[in-house]
This record gives C-alpha cells, sequence and structure tokens, in this order.
C-alpha cells in the first residue's frame, strides 16, 4: 500500500504525457517486482490501442480486441497469463521487433471516472515466477491512479491547446481594435464621436469616422459569426473602405467595389452588416448606403422625433452587387442626430432574458440630446450596463454619433452704452435658451460680455459715430462660443492687457483691471484679432462645462 | 431684471437682482449714505460684474476708515467664485448661502 501511495503522488506531478507514462510504468514494475511494462493507449477515431511507451519498444497500433491487450481493453477485464506462448490471443511481433521474450503478462483497462476506457496497462515478467492474486489487486488499485493521471495529462493538453487558440484569438482582436479611430475628427458645425466596447472575445464590429475630400465618412460594422475570423473581415472591410475613398471612389463606388471584392474572398457563409454614409458638411446632407445594418435612426431635434431608416442593400459579402438601390439621403437640421448602434447594444440581454431593445436608446437620445456626443455615447452604454444588471456581455457594443451643431448661432448689434446691459442679457438669455446651452455656464458669460462691452463703451469714445457694437453666440461642444465686435476703432489687444493684482491690501486696491483678471479666471479661452480694413477689433472666448473653471474650493490666491 | 437695493428687517440692506455697469451709479448713491458695520443681504443677488464689485469696494474703504465695514451674507455659488476670483473675499466678511 504505501508504494501504491508513493506512486500515487507521483503521478499526481507530471502534465506531460511521456513522463507520466514513463512514471507509471517504472512504478508497475516496481510494486509488482516486474521486468517490464507498457502503457497502450486507445485512440477512440480508430478504435485503435497505440503502445506509446515501452522500455526499448517503439510505437505500435493494434485495433481494439486484437491480441490480449486488444481482449482486455475491449472487455474492460484484467488478464492474467502465465505463459504467453501457450496463449493463442498472445501476439509474438512485440517481441520480435525488441528482442525481448515475454513470459508471462498481467494486462488491466485503464478507465476513468467517466467509465470511458483511456488504454491497457500490460505489466511483464515477474522476477521469481508468475503474478498472483496479491499481484491483480495491486495491480488494479495502480491502474485506478494511472487512469486518473492520464485523464488529468489530456485535459491539461486541451487546455493548453485552448490557451493557444485563446492567445491567437486576442491577437485578431488586438488588430481589429487597433484600426478604430484613435481621435475623433473636428468637422465644423458637427459634434461627432464613436466607440467600439468589445465582448471578450467574441464579436466583430468596426466603426469609422475621419474626414476626407468626399466629407465626413461615417462607418458602423459587423462580421458575423465567432472566433478570429470576423474580427478580421470587418477589419478588412474597414481597410478596404478607407482606401476606396482614399482613392476617390464616390459613395456608390466604394459600396458595390468593397462588397463585391469581400463576397470574392470571404468564406461562403460569412457576411458583415455595414453602414457606409457620406456627410456634405457644407449642405448638412448625409447619403448612405447600408448593406444589411439597421435600425439607422435620425433624431430631428425641432420635432423631437426619430426616422427609422432601413438597409438599402444585402450584407456586405453575401454575393456580387449587380444591381443597387439610389442611396437614401438624410437632411441634417440644426441639433439633428444620427445615430447608429450596432446589436450588441440592442440585443442585450439581461439576467430576465429581455433585450435592451430600440426604445429604451431612443428614450435617452429624447433626454440627452442637448449632450456632447462622447457623453450621449457613454450615457447610452451606462444605461445598458444598468439594464443587464450584471448579465454578461456577448457582443460589441459600437456606437457612432453624427450631431449637427444645435441653435447654430446668433447674432445682435447694439449701442456702445451701459444702457444697453440690459438688452445683452437678455439677448444671451434667449439664445441660452433656443441653443440649450446649460444654464449654469449663463451668469460667467454674462460677466465676461459685459466686462468686453463695457471696456468697449469707456474706451471706444475715439469710435466712429453711430456704429454699434456687435455679439455673435455660437452653440458649441458643451457651452458657447462668443464674439464681440467692435467696429471703426484702432487696435488694442485686451487679451494683453495687464491684470489686476487681487492681493494688494484694500487701500492699494483700485477696481481698474479687475475685469480682465475676472474674464481670465472665467474663460475656457479668449483671442483677439484686429482687422485693419474694417478697422475692427474682435474679441472670441469660449466657455464650456469641461473646461476654465477653477473649482469652487480652490485656493485662488496667496493670501496677504 | 434690475437691481434693487433698500433697507430690510433690522438695518440690514437688501440687494436683489443684477448688479452691472448699468446699476453702479444708483447702488454707489444709496451705499454712499450706510454707515457703521452694515450688513449687506446678497441672498436675491442674481450676478455682480467687475463694476459692481468697484461700487462695494470703494463703500468698505469708507467704512473701515471710520472702523466700520460691510458683511456680505446669502451669497450664492457663482457670486462665491467672483469674490474668490477676484481676492474680494479677503477684503470682506462673506458668508454663503445656506
Amino acid at each position: 500500500m504505501e508504494a501504491i501511495l508513493a506512486v500515487t503522488s507521483k503521478l499526481a506531478a507530471p502534465f506531460e504525457l511521456r513522463a507520466m507514462l514513463a512514471e507509471v510504468v517504472s512504478a508497475a514494475k516496481q510494486v509488482l517486482d516486474a521486468d517490464g511494462g507498457s502503457v497502450w493507449l486507445y485512440e477512440p477515431d480508430t478504435d485503435e490501442l497505440v503502445l506509446e511507451v515501452a522500455t526499448g519498444v517503439d510505437p505500435v497500433r493494434f485495433p481494439l480486441g486484437a491480441g490480449i491487450a486488444g481482449a482486455c481493453g475491449r472487455d474492460r477485464r484484467l488478464i492474467n497469463v502465465p505463459d504467453c506462448y501457450a496463449d493463442p490471443r498472445f501476439n509474438p511481433a512485440v517481441d520480435k521487433r525488441s528482442g525481448y521474450r515475454t513470459r508471462c503478462m498481467l494486462s488491466l483497462p485503464l478507465v476513468d471516472h467517466k467509465d470511458v476506457l483511456v488504454g491497457v496497462m500490460q505489466v511483464l515478467n515477474k522476477r521469481d515466477g508468475v503474478f498472483d492474486a496479491d499481484d491483480e489487486v495491486l495491480a488494479l488499485a495502480l491502474a485506478a491512479q494511472c487512469a486518473v493521471a492520464l485523464q488529468r495529462v489530456r485535459m491539461t493538453a486541451a487546455l493548453i491547446e485552448g490557451e493557444k487558440l485563446r492567445q491567437e484569438l486576442e491577437m485578431a482582436r488586438v488588430v481589429q481594435m487597433s484600426t478604430l479611430p484613435a481621435s475623433m475628427p473636428r468637422v465644423p458645425g458637427y459634434d461627432v464621436f464613436g466607440t467600439c466596447r468589445p465582448a471578450g472575445l467574441t464579436g466583430g464590429d468596426t466603426f469609422d469616422l475621419a474626414l476626407l475630400e468626399q466629407g465626413l465618412l461615417a462607418v458602423l460594422g459587423d462580421a458575423t459569426g465567432h472566433g478570429i475570423a470576423p474580427a478580421l473581415s470587418v477589419t478588412q472591410m474597414q481597410a478596404m473602405l478607407r482606401m476606396a475613398f482614399r482613392l476617390g471612389a464616390d459613395l456608390e463606388t466604394a459600396f458595390t467595389q468593397v462588397n463585391d471584392q469581400l463576397a470574392d474572398t470571404l468564406p461562403d457563409d460569412r457576411f458583415i452588416t455595414a453602414f457606409i454614409g457620406l456627410l456634405d458638411v457644407a449642405n448638412h446632407r448625409i447619403r448612405f448606403h447600408s448593406g444589411g445594418q439597421g435600425p439607422i435612426l435620425h433624431y430631428a431635434a425641432a420635432t423631437a422625433t426619430f426616422t427609422r431608416y432601413l438597409p438599402t442593400s444585402f450584407p456586405l459579402a453575401a454575393m456580387r452587387i449587380t444591381s443597387l438601390r439610389p442611396a437614401v439621403t438624410i437632411e441634417m437640421q440644426p441639433g439633428d442626430i444620427l445615430l447608429l448602434l450596432s446589436d450588441g447594444i440592442y440585443e442585450y440581454c439581461n439576467a430576465a432574458n429581455e433585450e435592451f431593445g430600440e426604445e429604451r436608446a431612443w428614450q435617452i437620445v429624447r433626454e440627452h440630446h442637448g449632450q456632447s456626443t462622447a457623453r450621449l455615447s457613454a450615457l447610452l452604454l451606462e444605461a445598458v450596463q444598468a439594464f443587464a444588471r450584471g448579465a454578461p456581455q456577448e457582443d460589441d457594443m459600437t456606437v457612432v454619433l453624427v450631431k449637427r451643431h444645435a441653435g447654430a448661432s446668433a447674432s445682435r448689434t447694439f449701442a456702445r452704452s451701459f444702457a444697453s446691459i440690459e438688452a445683452i442679457f437678455a439677448f444671451t438669455a434667449q439664445f441660452f435658451e433656443q441653443a440649450q446651452v446649460h444654464g449654469e455656464l449663463l451668469a460667467p458669460v454674462d460677466l465676461v460680455v459685459e466686462e468686453l462691452f463695457t471696456n468697449m463703451v469707456k474706451y471706444g469714445a475715439a469710435a466712429d459715430p453711430g456704429t454699434e457694437a456687435r455679439i455673435d453666440m455660437e452653440a458649441i461642444d458643451g457651452g458657447v462660443q462668443v464674439t464681440l465686435i467692435d467696429r471703426g476703432v484702432a487696435p488694442f489687444d485686451v487679451t494683453q492687457a495687464p491684470d489686476a493684482d487681487v492681493d494688494r491690501p484694500i487701500d492699494e486696491r483700485q477696481p481698474g483691471g479687475l475685469g480682465l483678471h475676472l474674464i481670465r479666471r472665467m474663460v475656457d479661452s479668449w483671442r483677439y484679432e484686429y482687422r485693419p480694413q474694417a478697422r475692427e477689433s474682435r474679441v472670441t472666448f469660449r466657455k464650456t462645462l469641461a473646461g476654465g473653471q477653477t473649482p469652487h474650493n480652490a485656493t485662488t490666491t496667496g493670501g496677504t | 431684471m434690475m437691481l434693487a437695493i433698500d433697507f430690510g428687517a433690522a438695518g440690514v440692506v437688501v440687494v436683489n437682482g443684477r448688479f452691472d455697469a448699468a446699476q453702479c451709479t444708483a447702488a454707489q448713491s444709496f451705499l454712499d449714505k450706510v454707515q457703521g458695520t452694515v450688513t449687506l443681504d446678497c441672498s436675491r443677488l442674481e450676478y455682480i460684474s467687475s463694476a459692481g464689485l468697484g461700487v462695494l469696494l470703494k463703500t468698505q474703504k469708507r467704512l473701515m476708515a471710520s472702523s466700520g465695514k460691510l458683511r456680505l451674507t446669502g451669497v450664492n455659488r457663482h457670486l462665491q467664485d467672483i469674490f474668490q476670483y477676484s481676492g474680494f473675499d479677503q477684503i470682506f466678511e462673506i458668508e454663503s448661502a445656506r
């Protein structure tokens, strides 16, 4: 029993098959005081026994059932043969090849804990006679240990194989993700954002947002299937599209040619659903083709309604295109949003097996359409996560948003007088309301406008009589950009004017320069521009929720 | 909304509305008349610009010369920012809005 336990602990260690079998054979020889031994492995695919290890013997194959080992494996019974050459089942071929003479032999079936045949162990030539009943008991105990160890080795091998596959997959996913835009293009008058949140190892989403000669390219693609293939095929599609457009192709040509190319090269059962659109930035029109990718949502800010567009074609790579329907055009009004979400979002299932669906996405856009696209995307993904309540992500989730700036701009002129201040505040408040700029920004914006305007009133005495000051306001991502224009004046760069020293004792403090100091604290950025022909001074500043303002609890001065 | 400035209960001066450059003259002439330690209730003051701060500074200097001062109460968050950015939080005793 001690010897068996020693063997058990030895067998617990090796994970490599040959080392394990060598261990088994040497243990069996020791425990049973035998001269030789071997382990035949059963291969279910061919229904054969294969001799992987025997001391000094090359591998041999046998059909299950042939010879003594075959009979032992087939019947799953121990066979004790005291004189091999007297047994008709004995096959002397192995002896012939090895030059070893087998006298007596104990054959044991190796059966795992699921009662599946793993192999056959044979112990040869007891040193002082033949194997007896005690040896049979010992051998059976050993065989049981051996079968478990064999099973473990096989599972480990399968795991290692799986790990290799996983690493290859991971590599493909890295490539897939690396082709996504690293930063969002800056599109005049638009706010665009795209992101892909990959599922663990499966999924084949891609997107693209790029400012090209043809306009803003917007792509959302989703390849079918699992494993490496979809990751590679969407990556291929994305690269082909970029290339086609860079070479000057129009929408129809790019769509058709990339489809046909993919149809020729991808396996027959593979396809990619993809939205491919081009935004004409100057005319605010998106023309698109969609190969099976939908729904395509257009949020109209003026009416707070959605228009849902269907695909114009079958998925890319499904087959060659012989006739393509006309592209669809979407008119983008101020505040409108093009919303592309992959089905990893719509079809995200929670624990109760409900899908996230379209309605929830619509609701979030309705509520938060005034936010920046980056924020809106984050809110959508947060909503999916909240909905899932811990249910795992099964597919890539991709968001592509194209939003035209709301309430693009407003402009008004004002008489150079302190009396205009009230009208100016009414103007800014109205613009904030109309363009849905965050109300928290109104007071600081008013302050900066007033400081700049009163400067114009005070120092613009030399201005041509009768000219008015103009204020332009434009909604930008997360805030506003304001320009104050003073005509008929000499150049004076207010952004370079000296600051007030806010740390001086009270009796040394003068109000002068304080306004400029406050402006510097309030704005994200400001700049001065002079146009000599019109003798025009322009001061432009930007104020957003994200930028500029020092936190409320920050110490802003050193103190005196 | 213009600026309204007047005495409230217990001699407190109540400012109400927007204290911008257009309101300075009226506000200054009112504040020129106050004496001693004066509490300015700012809980309905929505807005102040550097022009308004100038009026407060001038008043503070005059009062301090005769051992008086201005105390500001009910100051909202935006106003607190302005006072902090201008360093006026070191010049006035300021009690924020609750």
